[in-house]
């Protein structure tokens, strides 16, 4: 099957005065229609700048952008509307999206008309109401003349995610959508996109640095992890989360606290060679994790850039040369107090 | 580790109020808050935003804006000779003696805050001064011992400036500097929310060596439930500027008695658990400013009943150190044990 949008050898650079820094390198991702893909990685590892090459909105600096089969640039006239109609980006923070000026009728009602996606005044009220009953703000006659700031956290990103919903999109990238709204709402939200997923048909890239939501959210999706602007593990996420292939998302998974004291108490940790994590301006050479990696093998992993790609005994794709290579990881050596001395 | 002896009382507070004055009128943001906190204990503070949980800590550290009021209450400090001090009294000159010195604190957010022209030793030097310690021989040996035990280099950062350290190393700066006159009691508002997954390891890992070692104890800020179910011994659930249950921590995930505990334990995934049912916590937190009568909780709880929506329910114990203010608190009891997410040690 086609995939819906695909990123093949994606480079992306960001210039800091006169030098390119490069955020992303052979970036390769696949997402189905309907699949649900998680992006995961700390800070700064190019989550954010994946999702916005996916969505249309921020161009490759090389390697390509596919819709549908074909390249996005090469798409014209109305079907490169429809391509970009298709592909919807939900941000971190619906405050800064939502105009605080527009009611939530006109927020919803402005791209309704600006793509023709209803004709008529009855028409747009009667979606405008269909929509926000998909995203459970019923009854929706309190709703639409209500402005932003008079909704909680949680209501104000339904209404991202309704207005996203406006122009019946294929996509829908959700970069950190629920992490500002509180914990006991979350979920809600959550139940809400797998929902949505389910009756619309549409693929959801989920954007979080949060492990364990992620693992909630694509339990039957896809996990990619990143670091330093590579996917270094992607598989089913029962795997990926239970059996973790790649020795920076098995540090991660080791330095998640859980919401259980018994099982976070008795947790083995793992130990790292450093914590320092390079700047893109001195991105080491080989494996970008090897100074940081407890199963570093010298003059492997520091030489050659790992491929992505299935390593014996595991079902998931790995970019690292002792898994993939089958030599194994030596040295695994759990200890209690996984801090390295020195900052 | 259990608390239960009266003598190693280092914080005890009482029936605490504070409201703020605002335009709209009078915010209760926090409602007759009483806990004590003892000798080495680590107390997590859990709850949803805007529950109160900064607007109390400030109170205990007399720090609060202008607009504030503490409307009743005491709050009884012990200092290490014995001698109780009557915080809620205490006049500007003691206030600066206590502050730091018996009970300092890192605040919520204070990563981003930190003055970029200043370096961090003369944080460590302008601290000490303002509380009467001059000699900075001292001060500098205080400060490099303490970074070691934070795991910092301690020559580079005690002479860098804040942006050549990462988030990470920050927050700790900012904790040694909380530790820099040796107070009893250290209050840390959110310590790990803005931080990277390997980074808030690290800092977990430093501050459970560091409270071993130095012997403080610890209110823990956090609307992170895992973070709380590995650091704390004692665990206070607040909601709507009310304590709404306190307990072992073990107690507290084990065998909840509120429904907002549940509530909340019900709607955190964990990365270990495989495939989880959760739900959230229907609805909103409530208007401080006009709050529902009863139970403040019984407009989102899936258990209440008439009298939970007039009757508020009083903190009662349910168990040794466990106190729950739940008119439900069997029902809710019996639902975390037959949906146990886990396989509670009993
Ligand atoms: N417009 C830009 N100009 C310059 N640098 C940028 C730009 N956008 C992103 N970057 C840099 O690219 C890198 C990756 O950023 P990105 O936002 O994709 O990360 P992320 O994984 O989403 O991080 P976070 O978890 O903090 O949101 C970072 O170092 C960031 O500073
Ligand atoms: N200076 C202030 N003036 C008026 N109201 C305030 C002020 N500071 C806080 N509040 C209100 O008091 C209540 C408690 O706030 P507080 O900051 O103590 O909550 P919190 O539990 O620390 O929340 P968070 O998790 O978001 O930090 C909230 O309703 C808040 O809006
Ligand atoms: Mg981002
Ligand atoms: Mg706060």
């Amino acid at each position: 099957m086609t995939p819906l949008v695909e990123l093949r050898h994606v480079n992306r650079t960001f210039k800091k005065g006169r030098t390119p820094i490069p955020v992303l390198q052979d970036i390769n991702l696949a997402v189905a229609p309907n699949e649900i893909l998680c992006l995961v990685g700390e800070s700064g590892c190019g989550k954010t700048t994946t999702g916005k090459i996916m969505a249309g909105l921020l161009d490759a600096s090389s390697g390509e952008m596919l819709y549908e089969g074909r390249s996005l640039v090469a798409y014209r006239g109305q079907a490169r509307a429809d391509a970009r109609r298709a592909l919807q980006i939900v941000h971190q923070d619906p405050f800064a999206s939502l105009n605080p000026a527009h009611t939530i009728g006109q927020i919803l009602s402005y791209p309704l008309k600006r793509h023709n996606m209803v004709q008529g005044r009855a028409a747009v009220r009667r979606r405008i109401w269909e929509l926000l009953t998909l995203v459970d703000l019923t009854p929706p006659g309190d709703i639409v003349n209500k402005f932003p700031h008079q909704l909680s956290g949680g209501q104000r990103q339904r209404v991202s995610i309704a207005r996203a919903l406006t122009v019946e999109p294929r996509l829908i990238v959700a970069d950190e959508a629920v992490s500002m709204v509180d914990v006991s709402i979350r979920i809600s939200l959550l139940k809400m996109l797998h929902r949505l997923r389910d009756e619309l048909n549409v693929a959801i890239v989920f954007i979080t640095h949060d492990l364990a939501l992620a693992k909630y959210f694509a339990w039957e999706g896809r996990i990619a992890v990143m670091y330093l602007g590579r996917v270094v593990e992607i598989g089913a996420t029962a795997n990926v989360i239970g059996h973790p292939a790649h020795p920076y998302t098995r540090a991660l998974i080791a330095a998640i606290p859980e919401a259980d004291p018994e099982l976070t108490r008795n947790k083995q940790r793992m130990k790292l060679r450093s914590e320092d994590i390079p700047s893109l301006t001195q991105i080491p050479p080989g494996c970008s994790f090897h100074p940081r990696c407890p199963f570093f093998v010298p003059g492997v992993c520091d030489t050659r850039v790992p491929p992505l790609e299935n390593a014996p005994g595991f079902s998931q794709d790995v970019a690292c040369i002792p898994l993939t290579s089958g030599m194994g990881l030596q040295e695994w050596a759990p200890v209690e107090d996984m801090v390295a001395d020195g900052p | 580790m259990t608390f239960n002896s009266h003598n190693d009382v280092v914080l005890s507070v009482q029936d605490l109020s504070i409201s703020y004055l605002t335009p709209r009128g009078r915010l209760r943001a926090v409602s007759h808050a009483s806990f004590d906190l003892h000798q080495g204990e680590t107390l997590a503070l859990i709850g949803e935003s805007g529950c109160g949980k900064s607007t109390l800590n400030l109170g205990l550290m007399r720090l609060l804006p202008t607009n504030a009021r503490v409307d009743g209450g005491r709050i009884e400090y012990t200092r290490r000779d014995g001698a109780p001090i009557d915080v809620l009294r205490l006049n500007d000159r003691q206030l600066r003696q206590f502050r730091w010195s018996e009970c300092s604190m890192v605040f919520q957010a204070a990563l981003n805050s930190l003055n970029p022209v200043i370096r961090v030793r003369d944080m460590f030097y302008d601290t000490a001064a303002a509380h009467g310690k001059r000699f900075r021989r001292q001060v500098r040996d205080r400060a490099l011992d303490l970074f070691r035990r934070v795991r910092l280099d301690p020559e580079r950062v005690f002479n860098a400036y804040p942006h050549e350290l990462s988030g990470g190393m920050r927050q700790r700066v900012l904790l040694a500097l909380a530790l820099l006159l040796n107070p009893q009691v250290v209050i840390l508002d959110e310590p790990t929310t803005a931080v990277d997954i390997l980074t808030q390891r690290t800092i977990i890992e430093v501050l459970k060596a560091i409270r071993e070692e130095l012997n403080f104890s610890t209110i823990f800020i956090s609307h992170d439930l895992s973070v709380a179910a590995e650091m704390a011994d004692t665990v206070a659930t607040m909601y709507a500027g009310e304590i709404v249950e306190i307990g072992p921590v073990y107690e507290l995930f084990y065998r909840p008695r509120h429904a907002y505990t549940l509530g909340l334990l019900e709607a955190v995934p964990r990365l270990s658990a495989g495939e989880e049912e959760l739900v959230s916590i229907p609805g909103s937190p409530p208007d401080l400013i006009e709050p529902p009568a009863g139970c403040k909780f019984h407009v989102r709880c899936p258990f209440a009943t008439d009298r939970c929506r007039v009757e508020p329910p009083p903190l009662e114990p349910v168990g040794e150190n466990h106190l729950a203010a739940c008119w439900e608190k069997a029902r809710v009891l019996t639902h975390a044990l037959e949906n146990a997410y886990h396989d509670a040690p009993r």
